[in-house]
């Protein structure tokens, strides 16, 4: 049950009218059972359990962390803690491999059952760990409650995907769940249907000329693999983004406020500025718990202790998205990047000093411009098939023509090869469409508010989003690109 | 609440003239430290007052006063 599905639809209206008709000490109580039975209705046995290992053993390590005063044994029961969300993360993320590697040659009868997804698993261990080490820390209060802690973990709009929540920011509001409150769902829905926009008309409309490309780049042009680069920068965004709006859409159905998780992340002007627009809960999560840690450690290495933090951090990033070399060189080039502006920095406010252009007001559009062209650099690994199509994407993107002569390759080669494989050109005209829609959605998102317009003025733009998703969406079973990790 | 003597440090380590610093300033409210800056203040402020802190106690800090505070606990 997807967030764009239609059981999705109707199961969110259900507990919602479930959870106004209980009295509001057991509203915690719907909530949960709500998400165990979301994440059951997926059909993949194991991640329960694993859920379970998980809220069981950061529940009880959490509250050994806070009423023991020892300080070693305090750090003991942190790092098993730790330990634990490493073993069941990657036991679950390598169980294929590691059945493998007991029983080689391993088939298992499925019985209509999916025993190796990984869906949720990379979110919720993440936020097991930050919960234990905001424990440690003092900077948060365990949770004695074992049915909010077990909410806490597992509410169902950020089950999958995240965001990943800190204990100071979600355990309060489960601690007081309001009533049912029309403006919040109001917006709630508004934010979900916005959300699914993206995800329906946008991404998916992006997505099957980046495949076509990405599937095969030697039979590309550069022009077509610059195209279906930035396609994909925007894809990657539509798709996340818009899975983010639809998380946070259903739990303001709930009146619970989730952590925004993207602030136009292509407007950043410089890599350290994206990082806190990109995916901000996770980057928030390697920042405070593997660059802050590994940074203090090393200070008196002065750059060359932040320049090694950073690429451990970003190496973990790289290789939290999955254990493939691509993954790994899109992780070193951030951290490359980043390690670049710490050490160039003097060097580069000079020229700008010299140069006079200090304070010129298109030095941050000229930044901007770099920055997203250097994010978009970094999105070939992440979509590359294998390292060598990224890398050959990478150094083809100013070679012109295709490196296979024939008929076939000529017509495929170009721009428009890849519009006629990846779809007709009224499926790039509808894509047109979707993304004109997305772009003033954006715009007019951060500038009207729009509980504060008249109502004719709202409801025209209700009906404008339903009528755009009506007849722009291009729904398919594929899943949200950020499902895979 | 915030002594003169840790001002100077911080103001000479991020090349400022001067920044209204009180207990409650938070790093992110003073230009030039962030993330990046952050080891390399701390290590400055050790280096200048002659102690060391240790890492919890730098991740446990939340403003100028607990460092502040950190700092007196340290010289005593």
């Amino acid at each position: 049950m997807y967030f764009d599905s239609l059981h999705y639809i109707m199961f969110v209206p259900a507990v919602l009218a479930a959870y106004q008709l209980m009295p509001s000490r057991w509203r915690w109580a719907v909530l949960l059972s709500a998400s165990i039975a979301f994440y059951a209705a997926l059909r993949m046995p194991l991640l329960v359990v694993a859920w379970t290992l998980v809220v069981l053993t950061s529940y009880w390590l959490g509250r050994r962390i806070s009423d023991e005063s020892n300080g070693i044994r305090r750090r003991t029961y942190l790092w098993a803690g730790v330990a634990a969300q490493v073993v069941i993360l990657g036991s679950i993320k390598y169980l294929r491999v590691i059945l493998r590697l007991i029983v080689p040659r391993f088939e298992i009868p499925t019985a209509g059952m999916d025993w190796f997804s990984t869906l949720g698993i990379s979110y919720y261990t993440l936020q097991a760990v930050s919960y234990l080490a905001d424990v440690y820390l003092g900077t948060a209060k365990p949770e004695r409650h074992f049915g909010r802690f077990a909410l806490y973990l597992g509410f169902f709009p950020k089950l999958l995907q995240g965001p990943i929540e800190r204990a100071g920011d979600l355990l309060p509001q489960l601690r007081s769940l309001g009533s049912f409150n029309y403006t919040n769902v109001r917006s709630g829905v508004l934010l979900f249907c916005w959300g699914l926009f993206k995800k329906v008309a946008v991404a998916n409309r992006l997505a099957p000329f980046v495949t076509a490309v990405y599937y095969d780049p030697h039979g590309y042009s550069g022009l077509s693999l610059i195209a279906a680069t930035y396609m994909y920068a925007l894809q990657i965004l539509a798709d996340f983004s818009g899975y983010t709006d639809m998380a946070l859409g259903v739990a303001r159905m709930f009146n619970i406020r989730l952590t925004e998780n993207f602030k136009s992340p292509y407007f950043a002007t410089s890599i350290a500025d994206f990082w806190r627009r990109w995916h901000i809960s996770f980057s928030r999560w390697i920042l405070d718990y593997i660059f802050k840690p590994l940074q203090i450690e090393w200070r008196n290495a002065r750059k060359v202790g932040v320049v090694g933090a950073l690429m451990v951090t970003f190496l973990f990033s790289g290789l939290w998205h999955d254990v493939a070399l691509t993954f790994m060189a899109w992780g070193l080039l951030h951290g490359v990047y980043l390690a670049s502006s710490v050490l160039l920095k003097p060097w580069r406010e000079a020229v700008y000093r010299k140069i006079g252009l200090a304070n010129h007001p298109g030095r941050r559009a000229f930044q901007g411009i770099v920055t997203f062209h250097l994010v978009a650099f970094a999105w070939i690994f992440f979509r590359a098939r294998s390292i060598a199509d990224g890398w050959y994407t990478a150094t083809h993107l100013f070679v012109g023509a295709a490196t296979r002569i024939s008929y076939a390759t000529s017509v495929r080669g170009g721009v428009m090869g890849a519009i006629l494989n990846g779809g007709s050109a009224r499926d790039f005209a509808m894509l047109g469409a979707a993304m004109a829609v997305w772009f003033l959605g954006s715009t007019f998102r951060k500038t009207v508010r729009l509980q504060e317009q008249p109502i004719w003025f709202r409801w025209s733009m209700y009906y404008a989003l339903i009528l755009a998703l009506v007849y722009l969406n291009a729904y398919d079973d594929v899943g949200f690109v950020y499902f895979q990790f | 609440m915030i002594k003169p003597d840790l001002k100077r440090v911080i103001l000479q380590e991020l090349k400022l003239d001067d920044w209204q610093m009180e207990a409650e300033t938070l790093a992110a409210e003073i230009p030039g430290w962030d993330s990046l800056s952050h080891a390399s203040i701390i290590l400055a402020v050790e280096k200048a007052f002659g102690v060391r802190f240790s890492n919890v106690e730098v991740l446990k800090l939340n403003n100028l006063g607990d460092l502040q505070r950190l700092l007196d606990s340290k010289l005593q």
